[in-house]
């Protein structure tokens, strides 16, 4: 039971390691790469709070081996680009109460910024679908889907 | 989770070979929605896992000249679901494909995995079943073909050799006129999983079904075709009493699943209400 | 005030932590030579332990720590009842209860010594319902006394004789069922020696003083040897006050294994080891004069509290007695049992005790208004307590807000309109339903002390930082102690820094619970900040060669206030206070105690400076094919008495109208022999973002006396009414009513097919 290499991008920069099969993408990030904003909330891969864009697509990082991940760009919460559709997101869920405990914050943004860069003018309906799979406990949804409307530029959904 | 090795064949033979020498302690792995939670759950004590993330002959979607579908196992549903092809003709298949699970599922986890894994609370089965799938085997020693119905053979059990893969599934093409409803009953509008699955296609001439074939999955052990039903309406004229008997003559034959998500009685009786409506909706009936 | 940002939408001051990802919560801590810790639980409801094994855990490589009930002291510890040890000692209360606990080099590896571990019961026959529980004979969840946890009842006035004159009477029961509380983050404790011999712990809690204090009396140790720091605490709504064991696990852990230890539960854990809400059967009557009004209320409570007490006596108070507070009553009795089973230990959940009395109390109102032909609004209106009155339980309410919800959410859904609209024969029924609730914003009953003591430092830039624990976990504690502090100052609100929680620098404080922060710490801000005001101006006043009393703070300056040209900064008047107080800095604290009172003997007194009320309606649509209820649209009023910060306002009314709703609808712990079945976000199913509408709320103010600017709580009082709304709504669609939390589908098509046809119309 040895070591595999992983070679990967994770927010834009190369790394190169081994891991232990077993090791999940979740911990891997977070205890490996020390990178915390991904956060483990359960089991069964429901809660969504583990999620992160695997070559631009959010998908939940406790449902993968490290391993899985070779070769991929990994983007999470805390790749920040200025400008971009992730930093607007954040801007917005500041401004428009769209966090309370903040725990699924880092899962919402990103699904989140999957959908404003798949979809810019989502509707709300579109939204809620899109976040299906992230679950939040603190703020009813209403004012997450109000910050992810703002952040693409309109307020009211249709 | 327990420790195990992680192998990365290149070719689908290797990857059969790999799980002949390897025996009972593997387990192949491809978009591991499924698998990463039963290992974490330390329910299996795989000694290896067998990805097939690298063998890109599993891959793709394909319309062959006779209109026919075949889709690699490895296709994720958000493909199936994004694939212009098949939103354009099987939109019924597309159309259960991009609300199954959830958005990150759908990214992740692939059909030929759903199909493997063989838990009968998913959508795919009953969808696939309706519109007359068939799967293609492989492992190192050759192919074999098998209508759905054969390869799904028990609650999470399949036809599936120790050393054979799921390489793909083929759909004949869809006949000019047919109507294919898919349905997936959600116990609350909160559920994860559907407690019932109908998928219905059907084709008429005037007011007279020509053919149906009905699917029932995830209020059973394991999706399956409704003959009796089907017989009731193909060759008939369609009216809403010959569906009301049909709806509840097909929810009675079922063996339903009884667990703490759901009773049998009301899997049974929520498979009748969605049959009726997923026929209504298939033959152009207004609802009541 | 140019900066102020009191009543003005304000973001979380720490909402930028939480977008970056950079917030640390307990579970993403990391020190050098850190293990990680997993408990072993009992998969039986109740056993003796006969033996336990850990030779073979011990020696699996990387395994730094095994302990058992043999290791942990023999001081028990809880709330009012001390009947839980850290572990179990010989034998086992409840499936899940903590029985050994590993701390290894990974979790994989913890979680593989946690499978040596050998432990030998003897089952025994489990109680697990109540009413056998307190049956003659029956066997004793806790050696030495009968499986009362705790019972109370009381009498005003009357109640057989006004029961007798009323016009009418209605008699019924209720049922609900417990919920977990469902927080994303699980408990997480990480717990260290320090070089000093002391214990650090960083807990994922509502209140580091009582995280401490069962640090103290468990470990048997002083509570000065033990520090507790509050990092980013992901959610808590109640479950992480007081009754958790994780803590006192992980300080065990860390104390045996002579290194930090991070315990963090996994959600089966948590569903396993945290206090569900309490489980209540209330058999209620009132009685009603043909107006409606009521004239005599009688209620008993059967509650079962599980294993261990915890909260539970608190919270069935909470039921027996609060909801008797929003009406005129003069008769009124109450009979209330708290059972201990061996179920798994229930405890607190927002709304404390609240969601339960008002489910069975708001149904039954609806129910009455039918028999007497009023519409319910119209029963609540004539029945609600009034501004200044006192209540039957001496309870004075300052302010109250609750005509005016009602107004605010039955026109917000279109109430006139949908109620008479006719019954429909169709398939899809809708139909409306509305409910009221009062709760409180602070809690006397809770060790006769409802005080709080903030203090304020202005440091050599003029800047401040405050200490306050009393807790955030996510409700926005720390952004209205800014806002407080930064308006008295006129600072802008980002020159104010709210400190993490922490014992050894904080002054004391009994934490988020009670819906008592705003108004209990927030009147103790305005105290330590204008304290810290006289003290700037005292400075400046040698400086500027003016009066104190001619001085103002504006803008991050002192200046004279007739000439406005005379100005110096505040580090300026920061550093002239510390040359000429010799070294002393700002360092000021405030401390407000409310003036309420105890309760007495007779369960009267004041106990809360001041009382929040809630109502909300709502409009569903059931399908009669499948029994599903299907929510169209809620709307949630909440009285807050002023809203601080009204975007705060409404992320808690709304949070807390979800989870009402899922109580409601979506969610049911399910057991078999005591066994939680379902303990995974997949089978129990908490509202996702698809399965609600858009929940609305608004705002009310009816400006608290006694309250920081008026304002009062506002975070529990919106769970409150949200199922009985629910239930009435349903009711109005379909006829049928259900009294059995939660409203199933399958109890939905049952009592379709138990009424035959639906009942006739009301006004």
């Amino acid at each position: 039971m040895g070591m595999h290499t992983l070679d990967l991008t994770v927010n834009g920069e190369t790394v190169s390691t081994s891991v232990p099969a077993r090791r999940l993408l979740a911990d891997f990030l977070r205890e490996d790469l020390h990178l915390t904003g991904t956060k483990r909330g359960c089991e069964t891969g429901i809660c969504g709070a583990c999620t992160v864009l695997v070559d631009g697509q959010p998908l939940k990082s406790c449902l993968s081996l490290a391993v899985m991940a070779s070769g991929c760009e990994v983007r999470t919460v805390e790749g920040l680009r200025e400008g971009e559709t992730l930093q607007r997101l954040q801007e917005s869920f500041v401004r428009c109460a769209g966090l309370q405990c903040g725990y699924c914050t880092p899962g919402m943004l990103m699904s989140a910024c999957a959908l404003l860069e798949a979809n810019p003018q989502p509707t709300a309906d579109e939204v809620r679908a899109a976040l299906g799979g992230n679950l939040c406990r603190c703020t009813g949804y209403t004012q997450i889907v109000e910050s992810v409307l703002d952040a693409a530029g309109r307020r009211d959904g249709d | 989770m327990h420790e195990f090795d992680f192998l990365e064949p290149a070719t689908l033979a290797e990857a059969s070979r790999m799980a002949d020498d390897l025996g009972d302690g593997v387990r192949f792995i491809a978009g591991g929605t499924a698998l990463v939670l039963t290992l974490r759950q330390r329910m299996v004590r795989p000694s290896h896992l067998i990805s097939l993330g690298r063998i890109d002959s599993l891959r793709g979607i394909d319309v062959g000249p006779d209109g026919g579908l075949r889709i690699g196992a490895l296709t994720r549903h958000a493909e199936i679901a994004g694939h212009a092809h098949v939103r354009a003709h099987w939109p019924m298949l597309a159309g259960m494909a991009a609300r199954l699970a959830n958005p990150q599922v759908r990214n992740q986890g692939t059909i030929g995995g759903n199909l493997c894994y063989a838990d009968p609370a998913t959508d795919p089965p009953a969808c696939l079943l309706a519109l007359g799938a068939r799967v293609v085997l492989a492992s190192h020693r050759g192919t074999r073909e098998l209508a759905l119905e054969d390869f799904l053979v028990d609650y999470y059990e399949t036809a599936l050799g120790q050393d054979e893969l799921l390489q793909e599934i083929r759909l004949p093409a869809l006949p000019p006129g047919a109507r294919g409803v898919y349905a997936r009953f959600l116990r609350t509008a909160a559920e994860h999983r559907p407690l019932a699955t109908v998928a219905t296609v059907v084709q008429v001439e005037g007011d007279v079904c020509t053919r149906a074939r009905i699917a029932v999955g995830a209020a059973v052990p394991v999706a399956q075709r409704l003959p009796s039903a089907e017989a009731e309406l193909a060759g008939f004229a369609i009216t809403r009493e010959r569906i009301e008997h049909c709806a509840a003559n097909a929810a009675a034959t079922l063996s339903p699943l009884d667990d703490a998500r759901g009773s049998a009685d009301y899997r049974q009786a929520m498979v009748r209400v969605q049959l009726l409506r997923s026929l209504g909706d298939a033959f152009g009936l207004e609802r009541t | 005030m140019s900066e102020s940002t009191l009543g003005r939408d304000t973001p979380q001051v720490n909402a930028r932590s939480k977008v970056l990802g950079r917030a640390l919560y307990a579970g993403d801590i990391q020190l050098p030579g850190m293990l990680h810790g997993k408990v072993l639980r009992s998969p039986h409801a109740r056993a003796r332990i006969r033996s336990i094994d850990t030779r073979a855990a011990r020696a699996l490589p990387g395994v730094k720590a095994v302990v058992t009930g043999d290791d942990a002291p023999g001081t028990r510890w809880g709330v009012s009842h001390k009947d839980r040890h850290i572990l179990a000692k010989g034998q086992v209360r409840f499936c899940g209860e903590e029985v050994a606990a590993v701390a290894a080099v990974s979790e994989d590896i913890a979680l593989d010594a946690l499978d040596l571990i050998r432990v030998e019961y003897e089952e025994e026959p489990a109680l697990l319902d109540p009413e056998l529980a307190l049956a003659d004979g029956a066997a004793q969840v806790h050696a030495g006394h009968d499986n009362v946890s705790h019972r109370i009842r009381y009498h005003r006035g009357d109640v057989d004789a006004a029961l007798a004159q009323a016009a009418v009477v209605h008699e019924a029961r209720y049922s609900t069922h417990p919920q977990y509380a469902g927080y994303l983050e699980p408990m997480a404790t990480v717990a260290m020696l320090d070089a000093d011999g002391r214990l650090q712990v960083w807990a994922s809690t509502q209140s580091v003083f009582l995280a401490r204090a069962r640090l103290a009396a468990a470990l048997e140790w002083p509570v000065s040897r033990i520090r507790v720091t509050a990092p980013t605490v992901g959610g808590g709504f109640g479950a992480k006050i007081i009754e958790d064991a994780n803590t006192l696990v992980a300080a065990l852990l860390a104390l045996r294994a002579g290194r930090p230890v991070r315990l963090v539960n996994s959600r089966i854990e948590d569903f396993l080891g945290s206090c569900s809400s309490l489980p209540e059967r209330i058999d209620l009557a009132l009685g009603m004069t043909r107006e409606g009004l009521i004239v005599a209320k009688d209620v008993r409570i059967l509650a079962d509290c599980g294993a261990y007490s915890g909260l539970c006596a608190e919270v069935m108070h909470v039921s027996a007695m609060r909801s008797d507070n929003m009406h005129r009553l003069a008769n009124v009795r109450c009979d209330a049992t708290l059972a201990y089973t061996n179920n798994p230990p229930h405890g607190a959940f927002r709304g404390f005790g609240g969601t339960q009395m008002l489910f069975a109390l708001n149904s039954h109102i609806d129910t009455m208004a039918g028999l007497l032909g009023l519409d319910p609004v119209e029963i609540h209106r004539r029945n609600a307590i009034g501004r200044g009155e006192t209540s039957v339980h001496g309870w004075h309410i300052g302010s109250t807000g609750l005509q005016e919800c009602m107004d605010q959410c039955t026109a917000a859904i279109g109430w006139a309109e949908r109620r008479a609209r006719p019954r429909g024969s169709g398939t899809l029924r809708r139909g409306v339903g509305m409910a009221t609730a009062m709760h409180v914003s602070g809690n006397r009953t809770i060790g006769n002390w409802d005080g709080s003591t903030v203090v304020v430092k202005v440091n050599e830039d003029g800047r401040v930082v405050v200490h306050c624990a009393e807790g955030d976990m996510g409700q926005g504690a720390m952004t209205m102690l800014a806002q407080v502090v930064a308006h008295e100052l006129d600072l802008p609100i980002d020159h104010v820094h709210v400190a993490t929680p922490d014992t050894d620098v904080a002054p004391f404080c009994i934490g988020s619970l009670a819906s008592r922060v705003t108004i209990v710490s927030g009147n103790a801000a305005i105290v330590a900040a204008r304290r810290a005001r006289d003290t700037l101006l005292e400075a400046a006043s040698a400086l500027l060669q003016a009066p104190a009393a001619e001085l103002e703070l504006a803008a991050g300056k002192v200046r004279v206030r007739a000439d406005h040209a005379r100005t110096r900064s505040l580090a300026e008047v920061v550093r002239q206070h510390i040359w000429r107080h010799g070294g002393e800095g700002v360092h000021v604290s405030g401390t407000w105690d409310a003036q309420t009172r105890m309760f007495d003997q007779d369960l009267m007194g004041n106990i809360a400076p001041g009382y929040s009320f809630a109502a909300q309606a709502v409009e569903v649509e059931v399908d009669t094919q499948t029994g599903q209820v299907r929510l169209l649209q809620s709307f949630v009023s909440d009285d807050c008495g002023k809203a601080l910060n009204p975007m705060a306002v409404h992320g808690q009314s709304n949070g807390a109208a979800a989870q009402a709703v899922g109580w409601t609808l979506y969610e049911q712990m399910r057991y078999e022999n005591g066994r939680l079945v379902n303990g995974n976000f997949a089978d129990y199913t908490m509202p996702t973002a698809e399965s609600l509408p858009e929940l609305r709320s608004g705002i009310v103010e009816s400006d608290e006396p006694n309250g920081p600017h008026g304002a009062k709580g506002a975070s529990e009082t919106a769970i409150l009414p949200g199922a009985a709304a629910i239930a009435n709504a349903v009711h109005h669609a379909i006829g049928v009513r259900i009294r059995d939390l939660p409203i199933t589908p399958e109890k939905v098509l049952a009592a379709l097919a138990g009424s035959g046809r639906t009942e006739p119309d009301h006004a």
